[in-house]
């Protein structure tokens, strides 16, 4: 059974590219230059957006996790699946585009005093570590429920390595992103921010449907019963 | 029920019920799926197709439950290698939550014949010597559903009598057993029905006397 | 398939015949029946380690060996080796534990003894808090070791008080590197390739770990003006709470097939 009617992905998916447009035309003509960092801060346009929803679909992952190991279907496993890939997919961007930030603007291509920076990276750790532990692991429902244990213990670490990057760097921070902003600078923000949103749910469904598939050719039914000779009967024993 | 591995089904379509007291002898070829389903009976593998009920539980659901009443003595001994004989019957009793001071579990060894070998490392025993602590382990756990799977390999002539007269004082007792084996004439002494697997299948059933006949003929 | 008939089959026949027998397996709490569990893996898992402390020493002379690597890797200057005093011995003690771990769960491997123990009516929870116990206090014995060393090494100054906060936070970090751990190694050390699976997803999910014991014992080493220790201790036993609780909520799935 697909994982979401192909119509309600492709509806969702085709909404996000165009929401995607709009916002990238706003932030990039419309919008004016921030004061101090001048055109370059542009790059904040799909950079917040894909921090907020490679987190989003983290979580979504988490879910989908603790609904595999409750229910034990394949399903949420895909799911899970799917949901990771796109959140490291989102997180990789993040730090390219962390990066392209920090480059121009302080000359260097990274630097361990930006807590976003860092915490990005570690994030990416985590869960290319779920994506990891899947690789080794051949039977698909060892698979499943090690793929889930894996996701719920990263996301459980999450909060933990928050902490600590920003305390760890308490006294010299960095900001890779502006802290005040412009209110014609959060349209378009937001509404990157819901295009991102529902490009992810689209890749996300896509790409459970893929995992679904795959595994559905690994599948081989039950051979056919063969007949059964002799009886029980004088044996004294109900059948 | 079934069991696939891989591509492979190792179990299909079996449909099989066995009434408390019984016993019965699971013949069939090597790899024709005699231990995976002992495996399934004992919870250590789930169903890809069907259901199992043990003591009417589910075996995977009610883990403990089950495992509290059933013992499983396999291939595989489940040793740690550096403890001794002893030792390992003191780890077990006290999992179980039996209390048996030494001499109660000398006793068992030397049941067993090993009370020569009690202190020495598991790891320089011989598969017979395993075996038998293996039937050690299984006598502990006293169970109301005993399966084995060929419980006579590895053993020598008194350990094969000592399983024998084991089987047939815990049928005296109530307990089901389930035996799987290669050694048709000595197994079908014991149990009063069988079943002949082949790739997977129940191929045949009956009364246990003629199930050696029967293997014969096929192969 | 199913393996009784009606109600009155084989329950009856239990009570009717051994009922006594069963009396101490059923009628005892379920909390005594779970530390007597855990007393017995624990028993077992120091007894083991016990026997083969060969490979003990072998993990203990690895750390020391890492940390004599960091030193040359850092270069001559005292300055630096001073700094990254605690960030070596930390380090040095993380490469050691997956050691450690790998091996604690080797042990269940051989002839399926893990199998084997599952198989009797142990509680997994046990298996896992007896398992997560015996790695606690073998690399908590590791860190005053390897802290002896790392004085040595570095000319570390520390008063007595020192050491002592020092020795009681490494138990807490051992904790914390060990819930998880012993979850991670559980299932790595039935997948292929153990030995690369077990760092690869253990390290990343325990950096908060290794973060705040850097700075703790930079803290306890250095002099704490500013009063931040209480904050990392904090969080290193906020790590150990969290992952204590889920590593024995997920160990169970994680272990059977």
């Amino acid at each position: 059974m697909p994982v979401a009617r192909p119509r309600l992905s492709t509806v969702s998916g085709l909404l996000g590219v165009v929401l995607l447009l709009a916002g990238s035309y706003l932030g990039l003509f419309v919008a004016p230059p921030e004061r101090h960092m001048g055109d370059v801060v542009r790059i904040v346009y799909v950079h917040v957006p894909s921090a907020w929803i490679s987190m989003l679909c983290y979580t979504f992952a988490f879910g989908f996790a603790i609904a595999s190991l409750w229910t034990r279907r394949p399903r949420w496993d895909h799911l899970t699946t799917a949901a990771v890939e796109v959140g490291i997919v989102l997180n990789v961007l993040l730090l390219v585009q962390g990066m392209l930030f920090a480059r121009p603007t302080w000359g260097i291509w990274w630097t361990w005093a930006d807590v976003r920076l860092v915490f990005s990276f570690l994030m990416f750790l985590l869960f290319a570590g779920v994506l990891a532990l899947r690789a080794f692991v051949d039977d698909p429902a060892r698979r499943g429920t090690w793929t889930a244990i894996a996701t719920i213990t990263a996301f459980v670490d999450v909060p933990l390595v928050y902490y600590c990057v920003r305390w760890w760097r308490s006294l010299h921070q960095m900001q890779s992103t502006p802290e005040t902003m412009d209110a014609a600078m959060k349209l378009p923000m937001r509404i990157n921010a819901f295009a991102v949103l529902f490009l992810a749910g689209w890749f996300i469904a896509r790409r459970a449907e893929l995992e679904r598939r795959r595994q559905e050719i690994d599948e081989v039914a039950e051979p056919a019963a063969i007949p059964r000779a002799g009886s029980i009967a004088g044996t004294g024993v109900e059948a | 029920m079934g069991r696939r591995f891989g591509r492979s089904w190792a179990l299909a379509h079996c449909d099989l019920e066995v009434a408390p007291g019984e016993s019965l002898l699971v013949a069939g070829a090597n790899g024709s799926g005699k231990t995976t389903l002992l495996r399934l009976l004992a919870g250590l593998l789930r169903p890809t197709a069907g259901s199992v009920e043990v003591f009417e539980l589910d075996p995977r659901a009610r883990r403990l439950a089950c495992r509290r009443r059933l013992s499983l003595v396999s291939h595989q001994a489940f040793l740690y290698e550096r403890l001794s004989a002893l030792e390992s019957l003191r780890l077990w009793a006290r999992v179980l939550g039996r209390r048996r001071d030494d001499a109660t579990l000398g006793e068992l060894l030397e049941e067993v014949g090993l009370a020569a070998r009690r202190d020495s490392p598991v790891a320089t025993f011989s598969a017979g010597m395993r075996k038998r602590l293996s039937l050690a382990r299984a006598r502990l756990e006293e169970p109301d559903l005993l399966l084995l799977d060929e419980p006579f390999a590895a053993l020598d002539v008194p350990g094969q009598r000592l399983v024998e007269r084991w089987i047939a004082e815990s049928l005296g007792r109530g307990v089901t057993v389930l035996l799987a084996s290669h050694q048709l004439e000595q197994a079908a002494a014991l149990c009063r029905r069988a079943i002949v697997l082949d790739r997977g299948q129940i191929e045949w059933h009956g009364a246990a006397a003629d199930a050696a006949a029967r293997f014969e003929a096929r192969t | 398939m199913s393996l009784s008939q009606g109600g009155a089959g084989v329950e009856g026949r239990a009570h009717g015949g051994r009922g006594e027998a069963r009396g101490p397996v059923q009628g005892g709490s379920r909390g005594g029946g779970l530390v007597r569990e855990i007393g017995a893996v624990l028993a077992k898992d120091l007894l083991l380690e016990w026997r083969g402390r060969a490979r003990l020493l072998a993990t203990v002379l690895f750390g020391v060996v890492a940390l004599a690597l960091f030193s040359f890797a850092a270069g001559a200057d005292p300055a630096v080796l001073d700094r990254g005093a605690p960030g070596f011995l930390v380090l040095a003690l993380l490469l050691s534990s997956t050691l450690a771990l790998g091996e604690s769960f080797r042990v269940e491997q051989e002839d399926s003894a893990m199998e084997g123990l599952l198989l009797l009516p142990i509680d997994p929870h046990a298996l896992f808090y007896g398992k997560a116990l015996g790695n606690t206090l073998f690399l908590s014995l590791l860190g005053p070791v390897l802290a002896v060393a790392a004085v040595v090494f570095y000319a570390v100054d520390a008063g007595a008080m020192a050491l002592v906060k020092l020795v009681l936070l490494w138990v807490l970090a051992a904790a914390g590197l060990s819930a998880p751990g012993t979850l991670y190694a559980a299932m790595t050390s039935r997948a292929r390739s153990q030995d690369v699976l077990l760092p690869l997803v253990h390290y990343p999910l325990v950096i908060p770990v290794l973060l705040a014991s850097v700075k703790a014992i930079d803290l306890i080493l250095n002099g704490d003006p500013m009063g931040q220790l209480g904050s990392w201790t904090a969080l290193l036993a906020g790590f150990a709470l969290a992952y204590w609780s889920l590593g024995g909520v997920l160990f169970p799935l994680a272990v059977e097939e």
